[in-house]
């Protein structure tokens, strides 16, 4: 907790203003068609996946490592729960299906977070070579298993998951959404998981050297992104009621983005989660609000995804130490001397 | 040739610079010392024209300057050779040489024979010979000092300005870099060392300035300083070298290593270390003694050989094994190996005694970290207000201070330090030296690794020298001088 009275908050000030500047934005250009509660309702529907997908991967860069697997793997686990799932559907009792195949998309990312965990930090190789390698295995073997075409046959309640509204308003997957947002809240800030996360994140040798198992730290923190990204990917095949190959590949881009823009760099050691959900929240705003110009390619999101990103990224090497988390010139590890 | 008066700098509310005097003459070596922190490095990045003074005046060869950029410095014939170097370590010796010139003639077309010939008349200027086409991130810092010196005085330099260069060097290398100095100033040029260490001060200077919190508080012939009088002006108080005295060494030794052998490294090393001692280790870089203490922290290999902890023989895998062992590590480079530095003091104190904090199913309360760590603040007064604060907005004393408090978090028999006062000022060296004292009084075994030959003969009770990976010589008491280690080490 006294981490966010360290770590100003000007940041987070900042990410709520870039927020409403976005929705004053769509106001002033769709009036009250922003403000519609179906409008709300629709993203809270979309944003669950990738921020869930998003958390996990918060865990890796908070490391200082990098992920580019998890949405390969995502796929491919999702593949293997459904194809589980769908030769069982008609079985007494779907419940019990459905808890065996989440359980063995869960242990495919297991597995995946291991293999990047062992090939970081058991054998030294850099992460984003690791971790592309893995990807490009995971999609391979997704392909070869479905020859590209999506797999589908879910029982129908797992489908229905993915729409369904508890007590009328709350969307299921916005409640996991909440539900993986406080475990990771309380993972970062009130274990000691959290605690070394960062101190390895910011210098992993210092780490070693102070005695913590660097190793298992990477492993373990491998292990987690890669689950909880995981969890994202179940609630996609949900409302995509299939699972194939390349689902979500487009995530990959968009999860980094959401981090650096909330201020958690791949560096490590940065970064508040408080922020991450602003960040989830404005991206998903921009996204409906282009949607709703009929005649925009919604491929304009991404354009103004991407000069959001540049605009954070000059103020924050601009303005220098004012307030932000990070700050990429004058990066160098100063002695403290005055 | 260079006179600055009245020179006043504020930073918000610190006064960094009160009103400083200072000048250097040519065909002189000026040393501007003080501790950590006092206000050389902004005085010097005023000069450079890093930054701007907010007062006072700065005359260069007679002539008044005003407004002064780091390039006007370098046309002027200022040149700053910093802590970094500022070099290309992926580039050859020959490049590096030859590129400022090469760009500031705008050229566009790369003439190896020219470039080689810039290189060599840059070599020849201090008489120095190294392969040109070596990389230069494989020299020696002192190799790369030199390549930086020669490639100032390509720039026509009148005045060099080194910025604490000796910090990384060893003794050799350091009688090395002095010659170049003499000859440098033997042929004119005016140069400005800068360093809080006395005995190269007084070696190699002819003029002092000290300085103490934005101040200068003595400036003059260093013929005319006493030792005793530059301690006095650079700490503010009286300082005398506090010998150590064992009183309370056990009669088994804590830790015996017998045999041990990294065959790359060391070979052979026995020694035991009995609890309330204080053993020296000492020997040039490259002896060995790094890597010994790293064999015995469990991030070394170890060939053959054994050791015993308490009569036992033990296998150290990992510093968690030895963190097990009650042997803790505090190492030689405190920035990359020591600190989290833009993490907390509180939680850098804290890390390696996590355990001790947690509660049920690994939780942990940050308020604890903080309480405690403020303990451990207070009894090293570390300068701090606030422990929440980065380890990085600390000076290199007081972040010595943080290593040394992580490790004693844990109850530890064995505490091995490696050069623990590398780059700390007098004053904090002192109080390093007197807290040591103390632990080792108290009953903690205690090994320094150190080539500061004056730390070890004030410090150990007992000193092992080692040689291109050997021990080739033990002494106690008495026999630790200086000079009977210099005769064993070279």
């Amino acid at each position: 907790m006294k981490r966010k009275n360290l770590e100003k908050n000007s940041y987070t000030y900042m990410l709520l203003g870039l927020m409403a500047v976005t929705l004053l934005f769509f106001t002033i250009l769709k009036g009250n068609l922003m403000w519609k509660g179906d409008v709300w309702l629709g993203m809270a529907m979309q944003f669950p996946e990738y921020g869930v997908i998003t958390l996990g991967l918060m865990f890796c860069f908070i490391c200082g490592k990098m992920d580019m697997s998890f949405m390969a793997l995502g796929d491919f686990a999702t593949i293997m729960a459904v194809r589980y799932m769908s030769a069982h559907a008609d079985g007494a009792s779907q419940v019990g299906v459905i808890l065996v195949g989440i359980l063995i998309a869960l242990c495919i990312a297991t597995v995946g977070g291991v293999i990047n965990g062992l090939l970081v930090a058991g054998l030294d190789i850099p992460p984003v070579m690791a971790t592309i390698s893995m990807q490009l295995v995971w999609t391979g073997l997704s392909v070869a298993l479905t020859n590209g075409n999506s797999v589908k046959g879910l029982p129908a309640l797992y489908t229905e998951i993915g729409h369904k509204y508890l007590f009328g308003f709350l969307p299921v997957p916005l409640l996991i959404f909440l539900v993986v947002f406080l475990v990771c809240m309380f993972l970062l800030q009130h274990t000691v998981y959290g605690e070394k996360l960062y101190m390895v994140g910011t210098n992993i040798k210092a780490a070693q050297f102070s005695a913590v198992n660097t190793r298992r730290m990477v492993i373990g923190t491998y292990v987690l992104c890669d689950v909880i990204c995981c969890i994202g990917c179940l609630i996609m095949i949900s409302t995509m009621a299939g699972a194939k190959a390349d689902y979500g590949t487009s995530y990959v881009m968009r999860c980094i983005l959401i981090l650096v823009l909330a201020g958690v760099l791949p560096n490590g050691g940065m970064g508040k989660i408080g922020n991450v959900l602003i960040a989830i929240v404005t991206i998903q705003i921009i996204a409906t609000g282009v949607n709703m110009f009929s005649n925009l390619n919604t491929y304009y999101a991404s354009l103004i995804w991407g000069a959001l990103l540049l605009i954070v990224l000059i103020m924050s090497t601009r303005m220098g130490s004012g307030g932000f988390p990070f700050r990429l010139r004058a990066a160098k590890q100063g002695s403290g001397k005055a | 040739m260079l006179l600055m008066t009245g020179i006043d700098k504020r930073f918000g509310g610190v006064h960094a610079l009160d009103h400083v005097n200072f000048a250097v003459r040519p065909g002189k070596v000026m040393c501007l010392a003080g501790e950590n922190g006092c206000g050389k490095s902004t005085l010097v990045k005023i000069i450079s024209g890093v930054y701007t003074r907010d007062e006072g005046e700065i005359l260069f060869e007679g002539q008044p300057i005003h407004r002064i950029t780091p390039a006007d410095a370098t046309r002027l014939g200022i040149q700053v050779i910093y802590q970094d170097l500022s070099i290309f370590p992926n580039l050859t010796v020959m490049e590096n040489l030859a590129i400022n010139s090469e760009i500031t003639a705008n050229r566009r077309i790369v003439n190896r024979k020219r470039w080689e010939q810039t290189a060599r008349e840059a070599l020849s200027k201090i008489g120095y010979e190294i392969d040109l086409y070596a990389k230069m991130g494989d020299l020696s810092v002192a190799d790369k000092q030199l390549v930086a010196i020669c490639r100032a005085l390509l720039f026509n330099a009148k005045l060099i300005i080194m910025d604490e260069p000796t910090t990384a060097l060893t003794k050799k290398e350091v009688d090395a870099l002095f010659k170049t100095v003499r000859q440098l100033r033997d042929s004119g040029i005016a140069i400005m060392f800068i360093s809080h260490k006395m005995e190269e001060i007084f070696e190699i200077s002819d003029d002092v300035c000290i300085m103490r919190n934005g101040k200068n508080v003595y400036s003059g012939p260093t013929s005319e300083l006493t030792k005793k009088d530059f301690t006095y002006y650079m700490t503010g108080r009286e300082l005398v070298d506090n010998y150590f005295v064992p009183t309370n060494i056990s009669k088994e030794p804590v830790l015996k290593v017998e045999h041990l052998t990294w065959k790359e490294k060391y070979h052979d090393v026995s020694f035991d270390l009995r609890k309330g001692e204080i053993l020296g280790i000492t020997g040039l870089l490259g002896s060995g003694r790094t890597e010994l203490a790293l064999s015995l922290f469990g991030l070394g290999k170890v060939d053959s050989g054994t050791i015993l902890m308490n009569g036992k023989p033990v296998k150290i895998t990992s510093p968690i094994a030895a963190q097990k062992l009650r042997i803790g590590y505090v190492p030689e480079d405190r920035l990359t190996e020591g600190l989290c530095l833009q993490q907390p003091i509180a939680d850098n104190i804290m890390l390696a005694s996590l355990k001790q904090l947690t509660r049920t199913l690994g939780t942990i309360r940050h308020d604890e970290v903080f309480e405690k760590s403020n303990e451990w603040v207070k009894t090293f007064s570390i300068a701090t207000d606030d422990a929440h604060k980065h380890a990085s907005t600390l000076s290199g004393g007081n972040q010595q201070k943080i290593v040394l408090a992580k490790w004693l978090n844990n109850d530890l028999d064995v505490l091995i330090l490696n050069g623990p006062t590398v780059g700390v000022d007098i004053g904090a060296k002192q109080d390093i030296h007197a807290l040591v004292h103390d632990l080792a009084n108290n009953g903690l075994a205690v090994i320094i690794i150190s080539d500061d030959l004056a730390e070890v003969v004030v410090n150990c009770s007992r000193v092992v020298v080692m040689k291109d990976g050997a021990i080739v010589g033990e002494m106690t008491g008495d026999e630790i001088t200086e000079e009977n280690i210099l005769e064993v080490i070279r």
